[in-house]
Parts: structure tokens; sequence; C-alpha cells
């Protein structure tokens, strides 16, 4: 770093800046859950959306999501993951919940199997792939097996179960099991991610 | 089932496709199953991959939605584990559960604390309006924060406001995020520049109307010593005709 302009304080490097700022937001500080909200809110968004759909339930979910952030700051846990997937985490876990919760209540009242209330993969993996803003992401979900970028993204993007996921691709509960894993493994080797 | 059947579930499990008995029971494995729980750490890392793929810009009345809800929202304080001695002994396994616990119990009350009414129509016309390099700018925005060499230099700016200039070498990308900035007349606006040897290189404008903002720079930052922000009539100018408000150095990049 140059001899710092007078006035400006260095704030830590990139390695755990978004830690840093939690740690201020667990504190009460709002100008720091500003910057977080900036770092997040359109992943959150764009997340909850690929899920969940219906803009007005999307935004109510992401809004759920953001609040928890700063309520549960100071329960984040740096030794369990970092605050990015801790935050995603969130996230994936509250656009599943209300995905599920709505289809429940669904079948309950019409006995429609997922299946017929549901777009065709093609559809869902083209409208993610289209939204796929960074290269590297696109890059190494085509590294995958048909099948395992099938699995990982109708689970991920579309909050299916293993058990659904079978049922949509017509392949065995034990092959989707392994597809999510090794497919979820090769994305994070041709990612580089560490943890 | 198996040990190594519970082994193969760590994908299922960080993408939430499990059914929530199978969920709880493999919760229960992760914290006898230290492997296990260092998989799932990576993978869940992977998966927010996928989510910073996906990201979209909110609609204006988003951020002033969430931060108005925030100031009326009492914040959790950490846990606190308590000495083991005075604890049965059933305690060690509940601690590990505890981080899981403690995250369902966040989200309960986060539902009822939100209550948000949405205007429904006006959502859809604010979507439609959002453009695809505005979204643009927020994946790249998100990706530049989260950078592993990410620098934060944070300043106050002449006239009011503060800043944080996040600067990336590896990604070749710098942000001027910014909170209070005062209004300026119409005819007035904010500019942002590199400074490349010597010489003020314009790096794009900053509308005052919303106060609090980030703007990726244009142009790339290498060569750039630092980073500077003046006051320049409406359209911008080539070169800087009144004093900086703001100048931060760069790493070299």
């Amino acid at each position: 770093m140059h001899a710092a302009a007078p006035g400006e304080r260095p704030v830590g490097p990139g390695p755990g800046a978004l830690e840093t700022l939690l740690d201020r937001v667990s504190r009460g500080d709002q100008e720091a859950f500003e910057t977080v909200y900036l770092t997040v809110s359109g992943p959150v968004l764009g997340l909850v959306r690929r899920l969940v759909r219906d803009p007005a339930q999307s935004e109510e979910v992401a809004q759920e999501v953001l609040i928890e952030v700063w309520r549960c700051a100071a329960r984040f846990d740096a030794d369990k993951g970092s605050a990015m997937s801790w935050i995603m985490t969130l996230a994936h876990r509250r656009a599943v919940d209300r995905v599920r919760s709505a289809q429940a209540s669904s079948d309950r009242e019409h006995r429609v199997a997922v299946r017929d209330h549901t777009p065709a993969y093609d559809e869902v993996s083209e409208q993610v792939e289209r939204r796929l803003e960074r290269e590297q992401v696109r890059r190494c979900l085509g590294s995958l097996t048909e099948i395992q970028r099938e699995s990982v993204m109708l689970a991920y993007y579309r909050g299916c179960t293993y058990q659904e996921t079978a049922d949509l691709l017509g392949a065995a509960l034990g092959t989707v099991k392994t597809r999510l894993r090794d497919g979820l493994i090769r994305l994070r080797d041709c990612l580089g991610v560490t943890s | 089932m198996t040990t190594a059947d519970l082994h193969t579930l760590t994908g299922a499990y960080a993408l939430h496709a499990l059914s929530d008995r199978e969920s709880e029971e493999f919760a229960h494995h992760l914290s006898v199953c230290p492997a296990c729980a260092q998989e799932v750490r990576e993978l869940r890392e992977t998966a927010a991959r996928l989510a910073l793929a996906a990201a979209e810009t909110p609609p204006p009345d988003f951020r002033e939605r969430v931060l108005a809800a925030i100031t009326e929202t009492r914040q959790l304080p950490p846990l606190v584990p308590e000495s083991d001695h005075r604890r049965p002994s059933r305690w060690r396994l509940w601690r590990h559960r505890l981080p899981q616990l403690a995250l369902a119990a966040c989200m309960v009350i986060a539902l009822v604390a939100v209550g948000v009414a949405v205007d429904a129509e006006q959502q859809v016309s604010q979507q439609r309006s959002a453009t695809a390099t505005a979204q643009q700018q927020a994946s790249k925005l998100s990706q530049l924060l989260v950078a592993p060499d990410a620098t934060f230099h944070n300043g106050r700016l002449t006239g009011g406001g503060s800043s944080t200039v996040v600067a990336s070498a590896q990604l070749g990308q710098v942000a001027f995020v910014y909170h209070g900035l005062p209004t300026l007349p119409d005819s007035k606006v904010y500019e942002l520049w590199y400074s490349k040897g010597g010489v003020m290189v314009p790096a794009g404008l900053v509308s005052s109307s919303s106060g609090s903002g980030a703007k990726l720079l244009d142009g790339s930052p290498t060569g750039a010593a630092g980073v500077g922000v003046t006051v320049e009539p409406a359209g911008g100018s080539p070169r800087p005709t009144t004093s900086p408000i703001l100048l931060t150095a760069l790493d070299a990049t």
C-alpha cells in the first residue's frame, strides 16, 4: 500500500473484509450494514428469485434474509465458513422453505405431482444460464457431466429435493445423491474454492 | 442408513436437497464426522459462487425498506458457551448442534419481524426497468467486494459524506461506495478520476440524487496511483475543473 492520503483510514486487506463488516454490524453499526447490503443484496435477491420466481414474494424473502443478517450477525462463526457462504446459505434455506411450503399446500389442495406444475428442466436451465454473469461459473458448470450439472442446478436454483430431482431426471435416488456430491466437488475444484 | 451412505449426503445437505428428517439426521452425523463437516463447508462455499453468478439488481426502494426495517429490529447477542464442568456431559454434544439451532431461532423471529406489505404491481414495473447493465454492475460489485485481494479505504469527502474505495488488482476493478453524499444542483455532478502518471483520467459520473450507493469505475485501474472525486458541470469534464473533494491512494496495479 502506498502512503495513505490525508483523511484516509485503511480498514484492512481483502480476505475477511465482509467478515470484518459483519463484526461491526454485530455491534449495531448501520453504516457497515449498508456496505454489507451493497455487497450481498444483488446475489441474495437473484438467488431467491431463481427459486421463488414471483417478484413480490422474492423481495419479501430477500428482505427477511437481509434483516436476519442484521439480527444474527453476532451469531456468525468464521470457523464454520466465510461470511458470504453464511449469508447465501441463509438465503437459500429461506427460499427453499418458501418454495416447499407453497408446494405442500398446493399439493394438498390439488393433488398435483411436482412434475406437473413445474417447468421443464430445459426452460429453467436456459433462464439460469442466461443470467450467469460470471464466465468462470459458466465455464465450470460446463465441465460437469450432464447429469451432475442438471442435478446441481435443479437442487440449487429450483430448490428440488434429491427425490424430486431423481423423479424429474428419471434417475435412481442413489445416483442423484452421488451426482450432487461429485458435481459440487468438481465445481469446487474448477472454481478453486478453498475453506 | 450406513455410515458410508451418510458420507455421500454432503452435497445434498449443502444444497438443502434433503427432507427435514434426513437433514436433521445428517446434521447429527456432522457433529461426529469432522471430514464431512469440512466437506460441507467447502461445498457451501462452492454453492455461494452459484448465488453470486445469479445476482440481480434490487428495485430502487428495496434498500430503503431493508434499512428502515433494521432500525426496528433488535439484534441477538452472541452465543456464549458456559464452562463445561457446570454442565452435564451432554452439553458437549449439544454445543456442536448449537449453530444449527441458533440459525433456526434466527429464522423464525425474522419472519415475525418483517410483515411488510409489497405492492406487487409496482414491483413488476420496477423489475422491468432494471437494465441488464445495472445487473451486470451489481454482480461485478459483489464479486469485487469479496475478491481475495480487495483493499478497502475509508475516507471523508470535503463538503460532506463518507466513502469507501474498494480495489482489486486481480479483477482489475475499483468501486466507489458512498454514504450521505450532499445533493448537488442539477447543473453539477460528481466525477470520478484515476490518477495515472500525474494525469487525471475520467472514470465515470455519480449522480447525487440518491446520496448513498456504489459505482464501479469506468476504465482500467492499471497504472493508477490513486482515485479522486471532483464536482463538475453536468455531463462531466475531460479534466478536473475544481479541486478534489477526495483523494485516495491505490496499490500499484
